[in-house]
């Protein structure tokens, strides 16, 4: 027990404080709400002159008729009617859905693996390093590589043989559907390390102790990834999540383009692709700019969805 | 304080960018060399560009070259935007055909120089509006292109087939090739991703049913993909592959390289591409020697089609001047000079291409036998039918192609589809 040696008057006067003195506080919130606004103008600027005025400039031109690279002309809907009796758009349209619907593994894959790397699985080191080396192989030179891979005489089919599955040798980008899901594939190996690194830095947010009490509770490893892992990783999957359900169907250009050019036939046409096919070796900018219109809105809408849920996750108070 | 800096650094950029501009400018001084922008993929190499550059430049002292490099199947991407913005390089490259047509509002019609350039040229009309000289022209060529077969005498040696000899019809090409399958090597090299194989066979077999005019229907689209002279090509063309004639991962791999190189392996018999730019006989004989690469015409459907005989000849690369050019006389005297005899000269020697201008030293010809029966072959031209079709038809015919090989689709399904194609490109909607 402490006894204060304060007199009673300064008693009052450590209790009551002096009214605060009032300083103009307009001057400094001003010069602060300037500097914020000069930090966020360079950003406002380049996504407006790079992001809202191309598309803007494309839903103009996806209003136009234009023949090869002459003057154009106002279509009205004509363009985007026209994608409903295309069998090239439809296809491309069914061909992103069948890869939306690969969702999944995009997302549970590099969880799983992440978490195994996490709790210091034998090699974890080895592995971190070289399940995101792919991610640091350009695209193109993927392409290049995997269709050399996929051939129907490449190492994969050789392998398969060797080790005596040879009915699973199969022509990996000459079937209708297994062109497509050897292209989604051969993206999933492209783009998984960047996954694992994701959730990697989740998983460092976790506390330790949480982990391990789980562990010392009997629960196995499916059960901490199901019941700990991913409740308390939720923010993390739902960015991955998202990041996932636009990527798929924008970032699989550069292998189509090396790889399959969208064939056999349309088996491997997705919307991006088409757009540059349309735009580019077609010449037709009013079509192309429709279809990536429409692609934009199909993004759009399945992003939506993800990103509402992300930031209401991410906004809930703690219970 | 704070506002000074940024005042501060506000200055400096604008003085940097106005730094930048002016150092931007200098190619068009008033009192120094113009200097003109090129865009070209560099058809015959880059040895040969720089032959170009040096020599033109030796010769034409108040102009400069500042040639801008694109791989070929990087080109549209590139020049696109040059043209939809009208701005950018003062001579750009193109294939002839509809290719060009699709973007001629970019070029400067050429007006009484075509006449002069024409003169000198064993051929020119590829770059000239509905392939006729009486009309626009908007470039200007200086190689001669078309398609051949070639073939690997040893090859066919091996398959106890007579490389003196090689298939001339139909029926014996077929019949060449059960040979060369049963001797453990592919018949005909081929790669159908993309659209180069299906845009150089095709023509090779429509001239066995079409007339110069139907080829010029194709062009203005007013002849129908369910006519029965096409659905013939169509079958014939699919025959290639559903016969087996072809290396059995032909439609996932491309013809360049990957089909060349099945032939440059020495794998196949035949490969059918093209006499000049790309993959020709030279690179052929640099890789299985000169003595064992032969070369023919594709085998004979219809001995008595009036075309049946004839080659299917192209202008190469054809260079015009942009409208937007500031710089448009240097640019026609580079593209005239480009057409002229001492660069048909540059063009043999470095890009062992087959050249258009008949002036030509005939002692700097190639002295390898196929490039001599290549001459034979392109004394007889007629139209190519495949730089008749427009990119969604050119793309159709080769996923067509594609599927067909797979099994996926019908003969007749392939016609539906190259219909809808001709119905969807926007150059041969009628009324345009």
């Amino acid at each position: 027990m402490s006894i204060s040696t304060a007199s009673a008057a300064d008693s009052a006067v450590a209790t009551n404080p002096p009214p605060p003195v009032r300083h103009n506080r307009r001057p400094r919130h001003a010069r602060e709400w300037w500097l914020g606004a000069l930090l966020v103008l360079p950003g406002m600027a380049l996504a407006v002159t790079f992001k809202l005025v191309p598309l803007i400039r494309g839903v103009i031109t996806s209003f136009e008729s234009s023949s090869g690279f002459g003057d154009s002309s106002f279509a009205g809907w004509d363009n985007y009617t026209r994608m409903f009796d295309d069998p090239v758009v439809l296809a491309s349209f069914r061909n992103a859905l069948l890869v939306v619907a690969t969702l999944p593994v995009w997302i549970v894959l590099p969880l799983v693996l992440a978490v195994l790397i996490h709790q210091r699985a034998p090699g974890w080191k080895f592995f971190r390093a070289v399940y995101f080396v792919p991610y640091t192989i350009a695209p193109i030179v993927v392409g290049i590589m995997f269709r050399q891979i996929l051939s129907p005489d490449g190492p994969i089919n050789a392998l398969l043989r060797a080790v005596g599955l040879e009915p699973l040798a199969i022509e990996w980008l000459n079937g209708q559907n297994s062109a497509l899901f050897s292209l989604v594939a051969v993206a999933l190996w492209s783009f998984f390390g960047l996954g694992v690194m994701t959730y990697l830095a989740g998983l460092a947010t976790i506390p330790e102790e949480v982990l391990e009490a789980a562990y010392l509770d009997g629960a196995n490893f499916w059960r901490r990834l199901y019941s700990v892992v991913v409740p308390m990783l939720r923010p993390t999957v739902a960015y991955w999540s998202v990041l996932c359900a636009s990527g798929v169907l924008i970032w699989l250009f550069p292998l189509i383009y090396a790889l399959t050019q969208g064939g056999p036939g349309n088996a491997t046409m997705l919307p991006e692709y088409l757009v540059f096919l349309t735009t580019f070796q077609f010449l037709d900018r009013g079509y192309g700019s429709a279809i990536g219109i429409a692609l934009f809105v199909f993004v759009a809408v399945l992003s939506i969805f993800s990103v509402r849920h992300m930031f209401k996750e991410g906004t809930r108070k703690p219970r | 304080m704070f506002r000074r800096r940024l005042t501060g650094v506000l200055a400096a950029g604008v003085a940097t960018a106005a730094m930048l501009a002016g150092c931007g400018g200098g190619g068009d001084a008033a009192d120094g060399p113009v200097t003109l922008k090129v865009l070209t993929w560099e058809p015959g190499g880059s040895e040969y560009w720089q032959q170009v550059k040096t020599t033109f430049e030796a010769s034409h002292q108040n102009i400069k070259l500042d040639l801008q490099s694109v791989p070929f199947d990087k080109y549209p991407e590139v020049q696109g935007p040059y043209i939809t913005s009208q701005s950018g390089p003062d001579v750009m490259a193109n294939n002839a055909g509809l290719e060009l047509f699709d973007r001629r509002g970019a070029y400067v019609p050429l007006g009484d120089r075509a006449a002069e350039i024409n003169k000198d040229l064993v051929t020119y009309s590829g770059a000239c509006e509905g392939f006729d000289t009486s009309k626009a022209c908007f470039g200007v060529p200086f190689s001669y292109q078309g398609n051949v077969l070639y073939f690997n005498k040893d090859v066919l040696r091996g398959a106890g087939l007579d490389p003196e000899n090689p298939p001339a019809t139909w029926d014996e090409f077929g019949a060449a090739c059960e040979a060369i399958k049963n001797s453990g090597k592919t018949c005909l090299a081929l790669g159908l991703s993309g659209t180069f194989p299906a845009y150089w066979d095709f023509p090779e077999i429509a001239r066995n049913y079409l007339t110069e005019d139907d080829i010029r229907g194709l062009l203005a689209g007013t002849l129908s993909w369910k006519d029965p002279k096409l659905v013939q090509v169509l079958e014939k063309l699919a025959e290639i592959t559903t016969k087996g004639w072809t290396n059995k991962n032909a439609p996932s791999i491309t013809m360049l390289p990957d089909g060349a190189d099945i032939f440059q392996r020495g794998d196949a018999a035949f490969a059918g591409t093209i006499i000049s730019d790309a993959v020709n006989w030279e690179a052929f004989g640099k890789a299985l020697g000169d003595d064992k690469l032969g070369v023919t015409r594709w085998p004979v459907i219809n001995q008595s089609a009036p075309l049946a005989g004839k080659f299917s000849g192209i202008e190469g690369a054809v260079y015009g001047v942009t409208q937007w050019s500031e710089k448009k006389e240097a640019g026609l005297e580079f593209i005239t000079w480009l057409a002229g005899k001492e660069n048909g000269e540059l063009w043999v020697k470095h890009a062992k291409g087959q050249p258009l201008n008949k002036n030509v030293d005939p002692a700097l010809l190639p002295s390898s036998p196929a490039f001599k029966k290549i001459q034979e072959f392109v004394a007889e031209p007629t139209l190519h039918a495949g730089v008749m079709l427009s990119g969604p038809e050119a793309d159709a015919l080769a996923r067509g192609w594609q599927q067909i090989t797979l099994g996926q689709l019908t003969v007749d399904k392939w016609a539906d589809q190259m219909q809808q194609a001709l119905e969807r490109s926007p150059t041969k909607k009628q009324g345009n």
